[in-house]
C-alpha cells in the first residue's frame, strides 16, 4: 500500500452550495433555535395567547417525559449507538411504581429506576461483549423487557388507587407556579449537560462516537464507554416511565409504546449526529421542545391523533437526511 | 498508443505526480519502478480511470482520452490488476471475474450461471490455474487469487477488438518465485495481444519482463531507460539517489543510546504471525525492524503497543513482565502508538487539536474532578508553538490539517501521555518531503529526551537512516541484525539480501 491509496477520504471536489452550507457547523447549531422559534410563532399567530407563562408551563410538562427519555439515548447515539429499548423499559418503570407504590411508597421510585438501570447495563454488555450491533442487542433486550412488564402486569394497565396516589402528588405539583416535573427535566438535563461536558466519560463518549478505532489506539477503554452510555440510558428511560406512572396514575406495559420515535426525532431534529461523536444534551432539550410544540400544533390544526407518529416519522427521516455528512459515510447500513 | 502527458495531481494539498510524461508503445512491456510513495500507483490509478488528474491529458492511439471511472478505461481497452487485492472474498470465483458484466449472461433478469461459469472456466485456462469456478474466492491462496485478478482483467479480450493496455500494479509481491514465473510465462504469450504496464520495486524482475523502464521518485519521472541497457544497481541508484542523506536523516543528531533498557523481547511470538523474536531498546535509542509484507514486523509493532498480546515468549517493558490485551494497557506503561492509518487509528478526526492531544491524558487537565478547558486549550497552544504545528488555533479539528501537521498532533498526544516508549508505524507515510524532515527531526528530539522507539517505515533508506540498529525479518522471524551508527550506515543491498 503507498499514501496514496488513503486518497479514499478526500473530500469530493464539487459539492453543490445546498449540501455544503447544509453540512457547515454553523448550519447544525442555528438551525434548530431557530426552527424552534418559527414554530412558536406560528402557533402564537394562529392562536395568540399561546405564549403566556400558564400555556409554556402546560408545554413544558408534557415535554418533560419526552426530554428524559431523549436525553437517555441521546448518549447512546452519541457513542454511535442507538437504543430501541428505551420504551420497554419506561413502561416496565411505570408497570414497577404502579405495583410497588401502594406496598412500598416512595421506595417504588428507585426500585423502578434500578430495574431501568440493569436493563441498560444488559444491552451494553451484550452489545460489547458478544460484539451484537447496538439496534439489535436493545431490541432484543426491549423485547425481553416489555415481556416481563406484562408479565409483572398479568397483561393490563394498572391503575394507582387512592393508596398510591398519596405519593404521586408530589410528582404533579408544582413550586411557585414552576411543575415539579420540569425541576425535575432541568435538573437531568443539567446533570447530563455537564457530564457530558466535564467528564473524563463525556469526553471518551465524543471521541468513541466520532472516531472509535483512534479512541482505542489511544488507550480509551471503549468498552467500559459504551456500557455507561446504554447504563444512562436504560436509567433515564426507567425514570421517564415512573414519571409518566404519577402523571397518568397508571401503569402499563405499553404506557411508553409511542414514545419511541419522538424520542429520537428530538434528539436528531436537535442536532445530534445520528452517526456518533457530535452533539449533546443542550440540543436534545431543543429538539425535545420542535417535537413538542409539533405535537400541539398538529393538535390545533386538527390532525388526526393516529397521524402524529406519520409526521414524527417524516420529520425524522427529513432531520437526518439534511443534517448526514454523506461525504464522510462511505457506505450506509 | 497510450501516452500521458504533463498528469500531475494532488492529495490534500500533497503533491503525489508533478508534470509526469510516460508512454506505452503496441506489444511493449513497460516497467515503472520507484519507492513506496514515488507516485507509481496514483499513475496507474489515473491510468485506470479511477483517479482523475488535476491537470495534464491522456491520449491512446492519438485521440484525446478522457477517463471518469473504471468503466470508461475498460470500454477503451485498459484492465488493472489491483495491488490490494479487489476480489469480493464471499463471492465466488466466476462472479468475482464477471462481476459488473453480468448482462452478457442475463436473459430476462435472470443469471445463466452455466454459462458464466464456462466464461470463467476459459478465463482461468488462459492464465493457467487450475481451480473451480465455483470455489468461493476466501478459499484460494494469495497466489491464486492473484492469478484471479489476472484472468478478471483478461475478460477484455473479448468483450473489446482493440489493443490492450493491462496495467499490473505490484502483482508479484504476494507470489512465490514458480508462480511469478508463471505470471511473466502468461504476460509474455499475451504480448501479441496487448501492452502491460509492470509496476514493482523488485527491480530484477521489472528487467527479467520489461521492455523498458520508467524510474519514478518524489511524483516525477526521472529516468526512462530500455531495460537491456541497464543493470539493477544502477536503477536503484536512481531510484533512491539522494545527494546529502545524512543531512536528511540528521544523522549527526545520533547520539548514543542510554544505558537503561526500555523494551526487552525474549523468545517473543503471536501464533501465527512471529516467533523467537528477541531484541532490547535503550532509552534514546531508535530500533528499526525491515522486512516485506508478511515478515511479521507489523505484528511485532502490534503486539507491543497492545493490540494482539504475544502468545509465547516474555516482553519486558521499562523494567516489568508485560503482556497488553489492550491499547488501554500499553499506554499504562507508557507506550505510546503511531500508527499507518493516522485517520483512523491516529486521530479522531472531527475532535479539535486540544481533545486529541490530552485523550491520552485528561489527568493532565483535570482539575476538581472536571475538565479545564482553560488549562486544556493552553497545554494545546503550547504545541501547536512548539512543534510549529500550522493551524489556526487548539479548537480546529483535525480533518482540517495537512497530514505532517496531524502527524506532529499524534506526537504530541503521546509526549502529554508522558510515553516513554514510541511505536513509529511508517510515520512518514503520505507526508511530503518537507513534513517528512520535520518527523524527522522530532524523531532526534525524542531520542535525545531518552525515548525509546520502534521504527518501521516504508522504505528502507529511512529505516536506515534514523535507527540504531535494524533488525531484518523474513516469514516472522528475525534473520539479521544490523548496527547503524553516524556514518557508518549498512548498505540497503545488505538488507534486502536477508529480507527476500
Amino acid at each position: 500500500m503507498t499514501p496514496e491509496t488513503t486518497g479514499a477520504n478526500t473530500p469530493p471536489a464539487n459539492r453543490s452550495l445546498w449540501s455544503r452550507w447544509s453540512l457547515s457547523g454553523s448550519f447544525r447549531d442555528i438551525a434548530p433555535p431557530a426552527l424552534l422559534l418559527v414554530l412558536i410563532a406560528i402557533v402564537e399567530i394562529g392562536s395568540p395567547g399561546f405564549a403566556t407563562p400558564e400555556t409554556l408551563a402546560v408545554v413544558l410538562s408534557d415535554t418533560s417525559v419526552l426530554f428524559i427519555l431523549a436525553t437517555g439515548v441521546t448518549f447512546a447515539i452519541l457513542i454511535g449507538g442507538i437504543d430501541l429499548s428505551i420504551q420497554a423499559v419506561a413502561s416496565m418503570a411505570s408497570v414497577v411504581v404502579a405495583q410497588l407504590l401502594p406496598s412500598i411508597g416512595l421506595l417504588a421510585f428507585p426500585v423502578a429506576i434500578l430495574c431501568g438501570l440493569a436493563a441498560g447495563t444488559i444491552s451494553g454488555i451484550v452489545h460489547v461483549r458478544l460484539r451484537v450491533p447496538s439496534f439489535v442487542a436493545t431490541l432484543a433486550t426491549g423485547g425481553v423487557v416489555a415481556g416481563l412488564a406484562l408479565l409483572a402486569a398479568g397483561g393490563r394497565a394498572i391503575t394507582i388507587e387512592e393508596a398510591g396516589r398519596i405519593h404521586t402528588r408530589w410528582v404533579n405539583d408544582s413550586i411557585a407556579g414552576v411543575p415539579i416535573v420540569v425541576m425535575i427535566a432541568v435538573g437531568v438535563g443539567l446533570l447530563c449537560f455537564l457530564v457530558l461536558r466535564y467528564t473524563r466519560f463525556g469526553r471518551y463518549s465524543l471521541a468513541v462516537g466520532a472516531g472509535e478505532p483512534a479512541a482505542w489506539a489511544a488507550g480509551i477503554n471503549v468498552d467500559r464507554t459504551k456500557i455507561i452510555a446504554f447504563a444512562i440510558s436504560g436509567t433515564l428511560a426507567a425514570l421517564a416511565g415512573a414519571i409518566l406512572a404519577c402523571r397518568l396514575s397508571s401503569g402499563s406495559p405499553t404506557l411508553a409504546n409511542q414514545l419511541l420515535l419522538p424520542a429520537i426525532a428530538a434528539v436528531i431534529v436537535g442536532g445530534t449526529a445520528i452517526t456518533g461523536g457530535l452533539g449533546g444534551v443542550a440540543r436534545t432539550a431543543v429538539g425535545a421542545l420542535i417535537i413538542s410544540i409539533v405535537r400541539i400544533g398538529m393538535t390545533f390544526v386538527g390532525v388526526n391523533i393516529f397521524a402524529e407518529q406519520m409526521v414524527f416519522g417524516a420529520v425524522l427521516i427529513a432531520a437526518v437526511a439534511i443534517t448526514i455528512d454523506r461525504s464522510k459515510i462511505a457506505v450506509i447500513k | 498508443m497510450l501516452a500521458a502527458r504533463h498528469i500531475s495531481k494532488a492529495f490534500v494539498g500533497v503533491p503525489a505526480l508533478r508534470e509526469v510524461d510516460i508512454e506505452v508503445r503496441p506489444n511493449e512491456v513497460v516497467g515503472l519502478i520507484g519507492e513506496n510513495g514515488a507516485g507509481k500507483s496514483t499513475l496507474m490509478r489515473i491510468l485506470a480511470g479511477t483517479h482523475q488528474p488535476d491537470s495534464g491529458s491522456l491520449t491512446l492511439d492519438g485521440q484525446p482520452l478522457r477517463l471518469k471511472n473504471a468503466n470508461d478505461a475498460v470500454h477503451h481497452g485498459i484492465g488493472m490488476v489491483f495491488q490490494e487485492q479487489s476480489l469480493l472474498l464471499n463471492l465466488s470465483v466466476a462472479e468475482n471475474i464477471y462481476l459488473g458484466q453480468e448482462d452478457e449472461f442475463t436473459r430476462f433478469g435472470i443469471v445463466n450461471w452455466r454459462q458464466m461459469h464456462e466464461a470463467a472456466r476459459r478465463q482461468l485456462a488462459k492464465v493457467g490455474i487450475d481451480v473451480d469456478v465455483a470455489t468461493r474466492t476466501s478459499e484460494l491462496t494469495f497466489a491464486a487469487r492473484q492469478m484471479v485478478e489476472l484472468a478478471k482483467a483478461l475478460t477484455l479480450e473479448e468483450t473489446t477488438r482493440r489493443q490492450l493496455v493491462i496495467l499490473l500494479d505490484e502483482p508479484t509481491s504476494v507470489l512465490a518465485r514458480a508462480d511469478i514465473d508463471v505470471l511473466f510465462a502468461r504476460v509474455r504469450a499475451l504480448k501479441s495481444r496487448a501492452s502491460f504496464v509492470f509496476v514493482s520495486h523488485r527491480l530484477d524482475e521489472v528487467l527479467e519482463i520489461s521492455d523498458r523502464v520508467y524510474v519514478m521518485k518524489d511524483g516525477a519521472v526521472v529516468a526512462e531507460h530500455e531495460a537491456k541497457s541497464v543493470t539493477a544497481p544502477e536503477l536503484h541508484r536512481i531510484m533512491v539517489g539522494r545527494g546529502l542523506q545524512t543531512e536528511y536523516y540528521k544523522e549527526p543528531r545520533q547520539k548514543p543510546p542510554r544505558p537503561e533498557v526500555m523494551v526487552e523481547a525474549s523468545g517473543l511470538g503471536v501464533a501465527g504471525a512471529f516467533r523467537n523474536v528477541d531484541f532490547r531498546i535503550h532509552a534514546g535509542e531508535v530500533v528499526g525492524i525491515a522486512g516485506v509484507v508478511g515478515s511479521g514486523r507489523e505484528e511485532v509493532t502490534r503486539c507491543i503497543a497492545g493490540f494482539e498480546p504475544q502468545t509465547e515468549g516474555e516482553l519486558t517493558v521499562a523494567g516489568a513482565p508485560a503482556r497488553f490485551a489492550t491499547p488501554g494497557d500499553a499506554v499504562k506503561r507508557s507506550v505510546g502508538y503511531v500508527p499507518r492509518e493516522r485517520r483512523i487509528e491516529g486521530l479522531v478526526m472531527f475532535l479539535s487539536i486540544a481533545v486529541n492531544i490530552t485523550l491520552a491524558n485528561m489527568a493532565s487537565v483535570m482539575r476538581g474532578g472536571a475538565i479545564d478547558y482553560g488549562r486544556e486549550r493552553a497545554l494545546a497552544a503550547d504545541w501547536i508553538r512548539r512543534l510549529r504545528i500550522k493551524a489556526p488555533g487548539p479548537d480546529i479539528a483535525c480533518r482540517k490539517l495537512s497530514g505532517g501537521n496531524q502527524q506532529k498532533v499524534v506526537l504530541a498526544r503521546w509526549m502529554t501521555a508522558g510515553s516513554r516508549i514510541l511505536i513509529l508505524d511508517h510515520p512518514t507515510r503520505g507526508l511530503d518531503v518537507g513534513a517528512k524532515e520535520e518527523v524527522y527531526e522530532l524523531v532526534r528530539d525524542l531520542s535525545e529526551q531518552g525515548v525509546a522507539i520502534l521504527l518501521i517505515s516504508d522504505t528502507l533508506e529511512e529505516t536506515i537512516g534514523l535507527s540504531h540498529r535494524v533488525l531484518v525479518m523474513r516469514d516472522g522471524e528475525i534473520t539479521a541484525r544490523f548496527d547503524a551508527l553516524p556514518g557508518k550506515k549498512p548498505d540497503q543491498i545488505d538488507l534486502l539480501r536477508e529480507m527476500v
